[in-house]
């Protein structure tokens, strides 16, 4: 969305503000969240704490952190990826569709095109100045149709689960593999970011993206990589899809949008851009999973928890909000 | 050409139509040559895009073909008109689908049918907007009072009416027996069925409120320039509420004539519906910063989707295209929108 953004001019003296005890507390809220969620759980229900509910947990949320760390990486620069779900429904018709034709290359096929595509989306959102909310709503109409149309709307069934069986391994026996490999992809990405310049270029182009750009940082390209990163991310999460349900789909994953996005607000990373991280929507898929598994244990409809999301996600932004950022609210 | 001295009358007889409290209608400054071929536009391509589809397919230039078109753009018309008040203020709404579900859940429960006793007819459709305009408001509420951008709280409402509507559902399907709800889709007058005359009469009342309302011009002026509105001492935040309610009240509406269409009340009534009420007010001329655009325009629009999805079809392309056709329509427009404005605009978020 084009707000209007008025940067504040610098104070002349730089004062080190210590962050008081309610901000710290706000900025733990997840990791707070993840643990009275676990609590409350338990004492619903004593078995739950087990390693086999547990794990079962774990598992069925790696597709979701993967996707929400993707798209925390352009939210973070101040936009928004509403296509992940579609395009990650998209990649699982890919995958069964390409699987008898290129065997074991699949993988590595489906992520490059899913890169592909959404580093299309970023050119498209920095080149055709299109705000990134519109390309990615579109994208989301137009990945859809594709997926209807190349899967003539019907799931496609995955007879060779060779490829994706290395999935549904369990690391020491205990661990979900999935889940591991989307530890993994949030360690390696945050690394990388912090040992290059790249973590301060998001942040930059997030707070003030003006700023940013007369400081000389290259706003379009960072936007695009994080445009890229996000797709590749939903290919990923179409492969792990795909190992536990063995098939292809258009609409596999399209009810993993309002999840994704409530995981990276219930982390803490701001909507308006710049604050935040990748282990803060790690932190939120598994607030957001937890809440999913756990309703049904509480005795609660499974209706209910729309109407949950929504209210989460509102809630949500309306606590981490960066209010100096944006005087007008559209 | 606008001289200097009429634009200084006009911007007087705003202050006395504020100081006043009257509602003086306003005198539109007469458009710039630039702009009203801009205007032109979208009608010129709703001319060419029929004539292509006329010549290419003998069914598609048939009387009976465009009665379908006309009554196919109801539902979509009745969302639009509600949608182009927000995209005039420059937000967003995303939560008709989630509105629309409630309230064809809603009014089938209300009317006669298959799962209760209710038998209240016209004041059960009544009920159903009213809960719809609810859940408008909801969402204006929130991003007034909470400060979170529209298109989040429309998201979030859209989830909360989608899980209203699936508790009311309760896994049996409510089928309408009520005779004039099922008459609505499928008597005619003047050869157009009743949903039809009903959402021109959503577009008349529209145009009204647009046109002569404080509302509708307010409406307006929030998207051409917030900040100057509220400098000016309006209180911006109660309309923006006001419009989202609206809004919330037309997608109820809507959801109402998908009851009708489908005599039954499904969760799902609303699927789509906010991408292509979106698609068809950006193709009609309303820009998504606000402040351009109008009922008329948005209803050009809507022509302009249903004849490309119809004519599609005639012509022998697969459904499931039409998203895919919508999707590059809207990113397609905005960008032509955007280009004249290329250099000034350099921050997109």
């Amino acid at each position: 969305m084009s707000t209007p953004v008025i940067t504040k001019p610098a104070a002349d003296a730089v004062v080190p503000v210590r962050p008081t005890l309610g901000q710290r507390l706000t900025s733990f809220m997840p990791v707070i969240a993840l643990v009275v969620l676990l609590a409350a759980l338990t004492i619903a229900d004593p078995g739950f704490l087990t390693l086999n509910s547990l794990t079962a947990a774990v598992r069925t949320s790696a597709p979701l952190v993967v996707l929400a760390a993707g798209a925390t990486l352009v939210v973070l620069c101040g936009g928004i990826d509403l296509s992940i779900a579609a395009l990650c429904s998209l990649a699982t018709v890919f995958f069964a569709l390409w699987l008898p034709d290129l065997g074991g290359l699949t993988t590595v096929a489906v992520i490059a095109a899913t890169a592909a595509i959404g580093a299309l989306q970023g050119l498209a959102h920095v080149l055709l100045r299109i705000p990134s909310f519109i390309v990615t709503l579109g994208g989301m109409s137009i990945f859809s149709a594709i997926a209807l149309v190349i899967s003539d709307a019907g799931p496609i069934r995955v007879v060779d689960r060779d490829v994706t069986n290395w999935l549904t391994l369990y690391v020491g026996g205990v661990v979900p593999m999935s889940f591991v490999v989307a530890l993994v992809v949030v360690a390696v990405i945050s690394l990388v970011l912090r040992l290059t310049p790249l973590e301060s270029w998001i942040r930059a182009t997030g707070y003030s993206e003006s700023a940013a750009r007369l400081a000389g940082t290259p706003v379009d390209v960072v936007k695009v990589a994080a445009f890229t990163v996000s797709g590749a991310c939903a290919g990923l999460a179409a492969l792990m899809l795909v190992s536990r349900n063995f098939s292809g789909s258009p609409s596999m994953a399209d009810n993993l949008l309002l999840p994704a996005v409530a995981a990276i607000v219930v982390g803490g990373t701001a909507i308006t851009g710049g604050h935040g991280s990748l282990w803060r929507s790690l932190a939120g898929a598994l607030v957001v999973t937890l809440l999913r598994v756990g309703l049904p244990i509480v005795g609660v409809p499974s209706a209910y928890e729309q109407i949950l999301y929504g209210a989460i996600i509102v809630a949500a932004v309306a606590l981490t909000l960066d209010r100096s950022k944006v005087l007008i609210i559209k | 050409m606008t001289s200097p001295t009429e634009a200084g009358r006009g911007a007087g007889r705003a202050t006395g139509t504020e100081a006043d409290g009257d509602v003086v209608p306003a005198q539109r400054p007469r458009p710039r040559r630039g702009v009203s071929l801009r205007d032109a536009g979208p009608p010129i391509a709703l001319v060419v895009i029929f004539g292509v589809f006329a010549v290419l397919s003998p069914d598609f230039r048939t009387v009976s073909n465009v009665q379908n078109v006309l009554d196919a753009a109801a539902v979509l018309a009745v969302v639009t008109c509600g949608i182009s008040f927000v995209l005039m203020m420059g937000s967003i709404d995303l939560s008709s689908p989630g509105i629309m579900g409630a309230s064809a859940i809603t009014v089938a429960l209300l009317v006669a049918n298959n799962r209760n006793d209710n038998d209240l007819g016209v004041l059960g459709v009544v009920v159903a907007v009213l809960l719809a305009a609810g859940l408008g408001c909801l969402s204006g509420l929130a991003l007034v009072v909470l400060k979170v951008p529209s298109f989040m709280t429309t998201l979030g409402i859209s989830a909360v009416g989608l899980g209203v509507a699936t508790l009311m559902f309760a896994g049996v399907q409510p089928n309408v027996s009520d005779t004039m709800l099922q008459g609505w889709a499928v008597e005619r007058f003047l050869g157009l069925a009743y949903l039809t005359w009903i959402a021109l009469a959503c577009v008349l009342v529209g145009w009204l409120v647009q046109r002569y309302s404080r509302l509708g011009r307010y409406a307006f002026a929030i998207g051409g320039a917030e900040e100057v509105l509220a400098l000016s001492g309006v209180k911006v935040a109660p309309y923006k509420v006001a419009v989202f309610t609206m809004a919330g009240a037309f997608y109820g509406l809507a959801g109402v004539m998908v009851t009708s269409q489908l005599g039954a009340g499904l969760v799902q009534a609303g699927r789509g519906y906010d991408f292509s009420a979106i698609t068809a007010a950006v193709v009609g001329g309303t820009l998504l910063i606000g402040g351009r655009g109008g009922i008329l325009h948005s209803t050009v629009g809507v022509l302009l989707v249903t004849v490309l999805t119809n004519g599609l079809v005639q012509v022998g392309v697969s459904p499931y295209w039409q998203g895919g056709v919508q999707g590059l329509i809207v990113v397609a427009a905005v960008a032509a929108a955007v280009i004249p404005q290329r250099r000034r605009n350099q921050v997109t978020k």
